[in-house]
């Protein structure tokens, strides 16, 4: 679990394909730049501009979850930019309150669900010796859940393989079905096409990295 | 050239709506005017607003038009609303924004209190660094032993709090009352704590100047939170080198139940270890253990939690001036616990707890021909309502009722049965209140009000504490209380009207935390008032309360887990300088139990590629007073000091698997605790001794612990 705190950084190396869709409406051409400020950033100052940004979009637009969504995903960027073990909880606090907003709009979106494991992940990342065994087995319950929401999302896929992989180094078993994730994460990656412009596309290097490291 | 002129009045239209956009602008700034940079103004329902630049200054441009609601919202702060009229003028404006006074930034009252918690972050301990900690043998009072505060009493196990003595400390489960929450053990041997570390997500280590919640302890409060309910099924099987035991848990969405048995038999072992005590039959016991969680309504929760155990044991008592006679001593210890509690939300601002404890509990215990029996029944019973009266002062009340019935049949052969008995109910109430002036300053006021049937007298004590926060990670806190308790059951058998014992603490502490870094020092001072006096040395006569005390001490605590990877260590260190004239005392002296310097020092380091923890404590203890009656000066003589370095080491070779191995007192050190003396006098009119000593150098502990369940990652790491 001790690792935990190394899958950010593996996480961190997007290759974010940007998406060849016209630029349609004012919502989604409002959403575009802080998302990919979201994604890029590396301080947090122009994540909590773009994070403030999302938040006002989210109190115009009342039933989109995506501003939800990538306000929480910012927050949890900030976190790792903190390195204050008080101040860390707090980003992840709001990166759970925002998100809660997003998965009472649509509690069946999958990509809501892997988020909130991603969460409980970065949870433990900050003291894995007293909350492993508190939070690691929610972050597994959690993502797989977000994979059996839909077994088509890469993300989810990618990070259940990373948790599954982490545990299994931890007590020593066998990474098999974390390494046989990994690669059907990689897989899905590759054919894997955003249902539109505001879509997650997070997570492939992770994938890749673990994939890498599985075949070692 | 036409195209152009055509174009210009069409451009020039075009561009008109743009002459109506509306130019906002202002400071945001605390009540004090520091800027507050990073947060958002928001003109509500729009997606127009901005992010406040490092001095607190923003500036958008906006095309709507009329009234709007301009929302500022920044984390720690009350939103700030302002209408604004948007018409084509600038808009300036400031807003002055308020602090919330939240869990994560207010100041915390940390004067004479340790807390091991996992919910909340900001503790000193985790509960997992309770089970962790070398030499404690995953006890509760071994672990907080090593705390500043707590006097090592080799010979007891009990938690001994500034210069008080073991009763003096009382325990709470979920707020509730535990009679005596320690097993029984032979004379002179440290005793366990009934109940298991990881049984309770939260621990509250007071050791002084505790809430008005509290009572009927003097020196220290030690309240233990239960988990709530299990998150899956599955049985926990342990092996252990004393015993085994046997828990499974079933669990379903809103509740769970468990149960578990445990057999403990430590005459193998004593087979294999030379032992200091001529034990006819060790200790065995059976212990069976209930626990039932049930989520209510929306918010509310009901635990049940059970105990029951049967210990007996045999030894055989020398005489210190003719060791080759012998005399029999024979206990067996039969003990029920039963704890129901219950917690609901009632509104937004309102939580309400409660429950009501049962403790019985009987020691049949034979020593020569004298058969004794001792039974002791007691009914706890609370309810506690806590709330915001405003954002910044939270209140906390509540009532409670105890009762006890104690009873003590003596019966020599030949002799009629000498019964000893009293009754006590204890009514109270207590009301607290949190008043925050600001996240930096705090002050808690209380009262407990006190029936007691006993003295048949009311009595009002106040509780007052006070936390100011220095910076970032400083905060000095302070914390005074008037304490009581009624006299130790040997002496109110013998009078029930003797008068409670009082203590008062004046305390002031220190606190700087930095990430893993945490620094506390405290000092006090502890007056003990009505204290029991007597005179006599066998048979106690002339009981009364005219017993006083002080204790007056300083402490140091220091916790790093950052500075090397993979280690977390903490040194604690006690100075106290207590004296006491109570009891048969011919004149004030320091007690047998106390002693000046107390210091730790618990290293845990985690071995990734060994899957192991391995850990180690050192405690030392300097020398604790007896009474040699062959000199003229009263409790004037010094033990030689106590020490200990004991060892464990965790290894989970499987998800599911825990090998554990623990050692006290590697070094073998033959530590003596005190001397006890012969009643009478040799011919040449002096008294013979004997050394109080460990039971037996070390204690060897192996276990093996295996898991059950679906999801093979889970194991007894939690229970350890």
């Amino acid at each position: 679990m001790k690792h935990l705190h190394l899958y950010l950084i593996a996480l961190l190396a997007w290759n974010i394909t940007q998406p060849a869709v016209a630029q349609g409406d004012r919502y989604t051409a409002a959403m575009q730049p802080h998302i990919r400020t979201v994604y890029t950033a590396d301080t947090v100052p122009p994540l909590q501009n773009a994070v403030n940004a999302l938040e006002r979009i989210a109190t115009a637009e009342k039933t989109r979850w995506e501003p939800y969504y990538y306000t929480s995903f910012g927050y949890v960027m900030m976190m790792n930019y903190e390195n204050d073990k008080l101040q860390k909880d707090r980003y992840l606090d709001l990166a759970s309150k925002a998100l809660a907003h997003a998965s009472a709009l649509v509690p069946q979106e999958s990509e809501v669900v892997a988020l909130e494991g991603f969460i409980l992940m970065m949870r433990v990342s900050i003291d894995p010796a007293s909350r492993g065994q508190q939070y690691a087995g929610q972050a597994t319950q959690t993502l797989a859940r977000a994979v059996a929401l839909n077994p088509e999302n890469p993300r989810a896929l990618a990070l259940l393989a990373q948790m599954q992989y982490g545990m299994a180094q931890f007590f020593g078993s066998s990474t098999a079905e974390a390494c046989a994730n990994a690669r059907s994460a990689t897989e899905k990656f590759a054919t894997f096409q955003p249902a539109n412009p505001l879509a997650p596309q997070w997570g492939r290097s992770m994938a890749e990295k673990l994939q890498g490291t599985c075949k070692e | 050239m036409t195209m152009r002129l055509l174009f210009t009045p069409l451009l020039f239209i075009i561009m008109l709506p743009a002459l109506a956009q509306t130019k906002l602008a202002g400071r945001v700034t605390d009540r004090q005017g520091q800027g507050i940079p990073l947060a958002n103004v928001i003109l509500a329902g729009t997606y127009d607003g901005a992010t406040t630049d490092n001095e607190g200054a923003f500036s958008f441009e906006t095309f709507e038009t009329g009234t709007h609601k301009l929302v500022v919202k920044y984390v720690g702060y009350k939103d700030f609303e302002q209408e604004v009229v948007l018409a084509g003028r600038p808009v300036v404006l400031h807003a002055a924004l308020e602090e919330t006074i939240n869990e994560l930034d207010a100041v915390e009252i940390t004067a004479g209190s340790f807390m091991a918690s996992d919910e909340s972050r900001r503790t000193v301990l985790k509960a997992i660094d309770i089970a962790t900690t070398a030499g404690a043998t995953a006890d509760i009072a071994g672990a907080l032993n090593t705390l500043p505060g707590t006097q090592k009493v080799g010979e007891s196990g009990r938690l001994f709090v500034r210069g008080g003595d073991g009763n003096e400390t009382k325990t709470f489960i979920d707020g509730m009352l535990v009679l005596d929450a320690y097993g029984p053990a032979a004379p002179n041997t440290p005793s366990r704590g009934r109940f298991l570390p990881f049984m309770f997500k939260g621990t509250s280590f007071s050791t002084g100047g505790y809430s008005a919640e509290y009572g009927q302890a003097l020196s220290s409060a030690l309240v233990l939170d239960s988990r709530d309910k299990a998150e899956m099924t599955r049985t926990d099987i342990g092996l252990l080198s004393v015993g085994g035991d046997v828990t499974h848990t079933q669990a379903w969405e809103r509740g769970s139940v468990a149960g578990k048995l445990q057999y403990t038999n430590i005459r193998p072992y004593f087979g294999l270890i030379n032992q200091e005590i001529d034990w006819r039959t060790p200790p065995a016991s059976w212990e069976g253990v209930g626990a039932f969680r049930h989520e209510v309504g929306k918010t509310g929760m009901v635990k049940v939690y059970g105990n029951m155990s049967r210990t007996d044991f045999s030894l055989y008592e020398h005489d210190i001036d003719n060791p080759a006679s012998r005399v029999a001593y024979a206990l067996q210890n039969d003990y029920r616990y039963i704890n129901a509690f219950y917690k609901d939300v009632l509104s937004e601002r309102w939580t309400v707890r409660g429950g009501a404890a049962y403790t019985y509990q009987q020691n049949d215990s034979h020593a020569g021909t004298t058969a004794t029996l001792e039974t002791e029944k007691g009914v706890h019973a609370k309810t506690v309502f806590e709330g915001s009266l405003t954002d910044k002062v939270e209140l906390k009340t509540g009532a409670e009722v105890l009762q006890r019935r104690y009873s003590q049949d003596i019966h020599t052969e030949g002799m009629p049965t000498a019964i000893r008995a009293f009754d006590e109910t204890c009514i109270a109430v207590f009301t607290e209140a949190d008043v925050y002036a600001s996240n930096r300053f705090v002050t808690r006021a209380g009262a407990r009000g006190e029936y007691n049937t006993l003295t048949g007298k009311t009595s009002v004590d106040p509780r007052l504490s006070m936390a100011y926060k220095t910076g970032n990670v400083g905060q000095v806190s302070l914390a005074y209380g008037i304490f009581r308790q009624t006299a130790n059951n040997t002496w109110v058998r013998l009078n029930a009207n003797l008068e409670a014992e009082k203590a008062e603490h004046y305390i002031l502490n220190y606190q700087h935390v930095t990430g893993g870094r945490t620094f506390r020092v405290e000092t006090y001072y502890k007056r003990y008032r009505d204290l029991v006096k007597y005179t006599g040395t066998t048979e106690p006569t002339q009981l009364n309360n005219t017993g006083r005390g002080s204790a007056q001490g300083v402490e140091l605590f220091w916790r790093d887990n950052e500075t090397v990877r993979g280690v977390d260590y903490w040194v604690s260190y006690s100075f106290l300088d207590t004296r006491r004239n109570y009891l048969n005392y011919p004149e004030s002296a320091m007690p047998a139990f106390a002693s000046r310097h107390n210091a730790s020092l618990v290293v845990k380091y985690f071995i990734e590629p060994l899957k192991s923890q391995v850990g180690t404590t050192y405690s030392y203890t300097s020398g604790r007073p007896y009474n040699n009656p062959n000199k003229t000066s009263f409790n004037s003589e010094r033990t030689p000091y106590y020490s200990d370095l004991s060892l464990n080491w965790s290894y989970l070779p499987k998800p599911y698997l825990i090998v554990y191995f623990s050692c006290t007192n590697v070094l073998g050190r033959d530590n003596i605790f005190g001397y006890t003396y012969s009643d009478t006098p040799t011919g040449d009119g002096f008294y013979n001794s004997r050394p109080v000593r460990q039971a037996a150098p070390r204690f060897l502990f192996v276990g093996i612990f295996l898991t059950l369940s679906k999801d093979k990652s889970v194991n007894q790491l939690p229970t350890l």
